[in-house]
């Protein structure tokens, strides 16, 4: 032995540089672990109280669309695409005079900008420029309505009012920087996969690379689009990259393929995302598109109920070539794009009917399927979009109790659909047969505490369809319960926004459609966490963006389109077109 | 569009149902992490069912159990690990109050922040009260009897000596079929025992209660009491006694007396009240509850059980928290058998940070009952067998039926140097103060150094 070597094993314990270099490998697995899994937390934490911050904290003035002069001297602001005019408080535009009926009058304004005068009470009391309007009129600027004798004028914005108002109103990212955030969710993710390496076999390290890179290289590039886009809004899809980033972190338990499988997903999903995006800023020709969407997710269903594949006691497979689907999820999108409905297809009854049959078709064939979960996600997007178009409690009272019906006429016909509900609050009574799944997500869930064992570090993941049904107990195990909760609160942020989108909502549709995505989404993570903790059933139904699985991931994504289309704050969503006044559109914005 | 607005209430409903449920189960995860982790499924933790993490010390740091290469060790000493094997517990889980069982998520380093998680991976040190060589006296006192020894300090509610018998060697432990009867069993925490005479003691301290003239009174025994068509009898005629005569004679034509005159109501709210009929924990772990069937209805029954026999039944831990409070001036602290389970590094976590007390007899009462228990012992079970402990005590001899009866010696040193209450019983053993005392003086004199 040399002396050099002599004073190595003096100072290290080792008898080789290689020695030295391998258990300093060997250490720092380990070592990273215990550093990652306190700043991991910190940052997810960090990163979805900025998010909120941004969505809900900054103000969001109401946009005008034109005025309404009242006998000349009072000016009414018109501040929505879609306004009742009434003596009624629901009313937009409140003209409280006793010869004014409750609703009398709709004023709609369409994409392109023209406006259609309807009415409501139906008693010859509502005149455009004198004459009584029976059905809807088109209305100018300049018109003079009169709502049963009281006139008003409809005016244009001046191009100065406009300018104004694009330049007073409060744009995303005044408040919160984007790009901060965006540089934190880049070190949680660098974070996140180095510690995931480092607790992986090596042959993983060149995929994990990959994907994570790719997720980064994703993230910075629609930030980018964005901003040439001069739109301002990041944070929901900040939400959803967070989400995607622990998805792949499930997806690579299950090995290199499926992690692949999963960037692949994420990218179709985004590339979606914002094709449907675009088109939803025309809502003319989304409302042309309505039915042949809705036919389509019909006939896609009817295909997988005559062909499908049964995995897991559920027919709701499609297999082209070695592709193989789950159209159940992207019939989700469709089922929003076409459950949504503007104003003046709400005061229509047989409209709401349609729409009933067309839900009942959609719930009773998944059901027909065996898949149970998936039917009860489209059954409560089927009662939030209801209650959204009519306000009516009967109808969705009508709904529950008919869902019922059928749910016990279900039970006596195939007593054994029961028999998935008999461990259901009993897990641990039936730990090794039917309440296997949940009684080892609680017990890894509580093996991870708050903060986690470590990404790669947990068994979660041996039970089987952990990758999908039980991901909040892998989350809570390999990353901790803060995280896992984090991932719950991304989507119930995404739900609230959809909330307060409603209050500056354009049209209804978008209102409808992204309260409805919003309810979805909840709805189905609901399912999916409680039913892992027993809580409810367990009904194996994905978590968005969370699960492992491409067909989930790609309509999470194409669903956040809908998100984006409600959010009205201004120069916020490349989902909404800028607003163009004079010859030019504003330039000088930033 | 405010319509619409405000239908929107139906996806904050939704929103809410969720954060309940989640609050739920932050509730039912907070009070119940411990023990979903300590599920003998966890592999982070168990491997094969078995417990792969944490370390058993007694309280001089004698390592009881801890683990090598993944296996399961125990002490070396053979007589060591059977006689502290209901404490420390078996690899396979069968014994349900061990620490390698019950307290499994001290063992493995449990806590709500970080699981099971620990940078080393080798789970906690967890501190023993008991002393191992006091349990080995104890299990050579009782020689192969079954039964149960438990020493506890009355003032800082440490146990320094718990065996229960029959036991066998963790490190080569008999297949579950082949198993003595009822060796899983911690007779001293999860079982119940007819307890004969010492039950006395709680019909005297009602009647020292509950009868102004008790110590004015002059009793007498023929050696029968008939009682409707039940005969409570002594084994020889004791004549004219005095109540503290009576005690150290065990006189059951007395105390079944006393019974009938305090009524059944009295005698089991004393029973109650000295802890004897509900469950209470041991650092968690609810140790078995008593139970005496008593009516004014049936005297017969009635006296019976004022002597301890009938339908009673005491657990051996809740008879030494009496003795406890006794020697206590009235409170009783609770008995602890963890001391702390302490980290890697050496910081402890969980010490008991305040010892909980609850009275149980007043102070006056419980005075008067040290008194006539050590009369007990200078006057009958003879000061020679315990050195110059003030020993005071009860005996008891509980008839089963046919089979021998059961023998207990309960009491504890009124010394402030040597402040133990004990309990010593050997089922089927025979004679009480014969059998179960003799145990006790060993196991006692050991514990004082002596
Ligand atoms: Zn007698």
């Amino acid at each position: 032995m040399s002396l050099g070597e002599d004073i190595l094993t003096a100072l290290t314990g080792y008898s080789s540089l290689q020695a030295v270099w391998d258990g300093f490998l060997s250490f720092t697995p380990s070592l990273f672990t215990a550093f990652a899994r306190i700043v991991l937390p910190i940052l997810a934490i960090w990163l979805l109280v900025r998010v909120a911050r941004s969505l809900f904290a900054g103000k969001n003035e109401p946009e005008i669309w034109a005025w309404l002069i009242l006998n000349g001297e009072v000016k009414l602001a018109v501040n929505h695409w879609e306004n009742v005019i009434g003596r009624g408080s629901s009313c937009d535009i409140l003209l409280n005079f006793p010869t004014v009926s409750r609703s009398h009058a709709a004023l709609i304004r369409d994409a392109a900008g023209n406006w259609t005068l309807t009415d409501l009470a139906g008693k010859r009391s509502l005149l455009l420029n004198g004459q009584p309007v029976e059905g809807s009129v088109a209305a100018h600027y300049g018109d003079v309505i009169s709502v049963g004798g009281v006139e008003a004028t409809l005016c244009e914005l001046s191009p100065e009012e406009l300018r104004q108002q694009s330049k007073s109103r409060t744009k995303p990212g005044k408040l919160v920087s984007p790009v901060k955030t965006l540089l934190i969710i880049c070190c949680f993710d660098i974070l996140l996969a180095t510690e995931l390496a480092l607790n992986s076999d090596r042959s993983l390290w060149p995929v994990i690379a990959l994907c994570f890179a790719w997720l980064l290289l994703l993230m910075i590039f629609v930030y980018l689009l964005f901003r040439g886009m001069r739109r301002r809004g990041y944070e929901i899809e900040t939400l959803a990259f967070f989400l995607s980033s622990l998805g792949l972190t499930i997806a690579a338990s299950a090995g290199a393929h499926a992690m692949i499988k999963q960037t692949v997903a994420l990218t179709l999903g985004l590339i979606g995302f914002l094709i449907l995006g675009l088109l939803l800023r025309n809502l003319q020709w989304v409302k042309a598109l309505r039915w042949p969407v809705a036919g389509a997710a019909l006939l896609l269903l009817l295909l997988t109920f005559l062909f499908g594949e049964t995995i897991y006691g559920a027919k709701n497979w499609l297999q082209i070539g070695s592709f193989s689907l789950q159209p159940s999820e992207l019939v989700k999108v469709a089922f929003i794009f076409a459950g949504a409905a503007t104003l003046d297809r709400l005061f229509a009854k047989r409209n709401l009917y349609s729409f009933i049959l067309f839900a009942a078709a959609i719930v009773g064939a998944l059901a027909l399927m065996g898949d149970f979960g998936s039917a009860s996600i489209f059954f409560v997007g089927f009662l939030i979009i209801a209650f959204l178009r009519s306000g009516d409690l009967a109808t969705i009272a009508l709904s529950c109790a008919g869902a019922g019906l059928a749910g016990l006429l279900a039970l006596t016909v195939k007593p054994y659909i029961a028999n998935r509900f008999e461990a259901w609050r009993h897990v641990w009574e039936y730990a090794s047969t039917s309440g296997y799944q949940q009684t080892r997500t609680m017990v890894a869930l509580a093996s991870g505490g708050l903060l986690g064992v470590g990404a790669g570090n947990g068994w979660l993941y041996k039970v089987a369809a952990a990758d999908t049904d039980l991901v909040f107990g892998m989350l809570s195990e390999e990353l901790g319960l803060l995280i896992a909760l984090s991932a719950a609160a991304s989507l119930i942020i995404a739900a609230l926004f959809a909330v307060k989108s409603a209050y500056n909502g354009r049209s209804s549709y978008y209102v409808i459609a992204a309260c409805a995505t919003g309810a979805i989404l909840l709805f189905q993570m609901m399912l999916n966490v409680c039913g892992s903790l027993d809580l409810l059933p367990l009904t194996g139904v994905t978590f968005p963006f969370v699960s492992n699985g491409g067909s989930s991931m790609i309509s999470s994504w194409m669903m956040l389109a809908f998100l984006k289309a409600a959010d009205t704050r201004q120069n916020a969503s490349f989902a909404i077109p800028l607003l163009k006044f004079g010859r030019r559109a504003v330039k000088k914005d930033e | 569009m405010n319509r619409v607005k405000g239908r929107t209430i139906s996806l904050l409903i939704l929103c809410g149902i969720f954060i309940v449920l989640l609050l739920l189960f932050l509730i039912d995860y907070e009070q119940n992490g411990a023990k979903w982790a300590a599920f003998p499924g966890n592999s982070h933790v168990y491997s094969d069912g078995i417990l792969t993490v944490g370390t058993v010390l007694d309280r001089n740091g004698v390592v009881l159990a801890t683990v090598e290469d993944g296996r399961r060790v125990y002490n070396e000493d053979k007589t060591v690990r059977k006689s502290t094997l209901h404490v420390v517990g078996d690899a396979a889980g069968n014994i349900g109050s061990s620490v390698q069982t019950f307290f499994a998520d001290r063992l493995m380093g449990y806590s709500m922040i970080n699981g099971v998680y620990s940078l080393h991976g080798t789970g906690d040190n967890v501190y023993l009260n008991i002393d191992s060589q006091l349990n080995v006296a104890a299990y050579q006192a009782l020689d192969g009897r079954n039964g149960c020894v438990g020493i506890y300090d009355y003032t800082t509610g440490e146990i320094l000596c718990l065996v229960s018998s029959a036991s066998f060697d963790p490190a080569n432990p008999p297949a579950v079929e082949e198993a003595a009867d009822g060796v899983y069993i911690n007779r001293f925490l999860s079982s119940t025992f007819t307890p004969g005479s010492i039950f006395k003691l709680v019909t005297l301290t009602a009647a020292i209660e509950n009868i102004d003239d008790l110590f004015q009174r002059q009793f007498s025994c023929n050696g029968t009491l008939t009682v409707g068509d039940e005969q409570v009898t002594c084994s020889q005629k004791h004549g004219d006694l005095t109540i503290g005569q009576a005690l150290s004679v065990s006189c059951n034509c007395v105390f079944g007396q006393l019974a009938l005159e305090l009524g059944a109501d009295v005698l089991s709210r004393y029973a109650t009240q000295l802890g004897l009929l509900d469950s209470f924990t041991v650092d968690g772990y609810p140790v078995a509850a008593g139970s005496i069937t008593v009516d004014d209805q049936d005297p017969g029954q009635l006296a019976w059980s004022g002597i301890g026999q009938g339908q009673d039944l005491v657990n051996p831990c809740a008879m030494l928290r009496v003795m406890g409070a006794i020697a206590n001036h009235g409170q009783a602290v609770s008995p602890h058998l963890i001391s702390n389970s302490a980290s890697f590094f050496g910081i402890p976590i969980s010490l008991h940070l305040f010892s909980d007390q609850e009275r149980l007899v007043s102070e006056a009462t419980a005075n008067t009952l040290s008194q006539m228990m050590r009369d007990n012992v200078l006057n009958y079970y003879g000061q020679d067998n315990f050195g110059d402990l003030a020993v005071c005590a009860k005996s008891g001899t509980a008839e089963v039926g046919d089979a021998s009866p059961h023998a207990w010696f309960v009491g504890f040193v009124a010394d402030e140097e040597h402040p133990l209450a004990f309990v010593v019983f050997v089922e089927n053993g025979g004679g009480g103060s014969a059998v179960a005392g003799k145990i006790t003086a060993t196991v006692l004199r050991k514990a004082c150094g002596q």
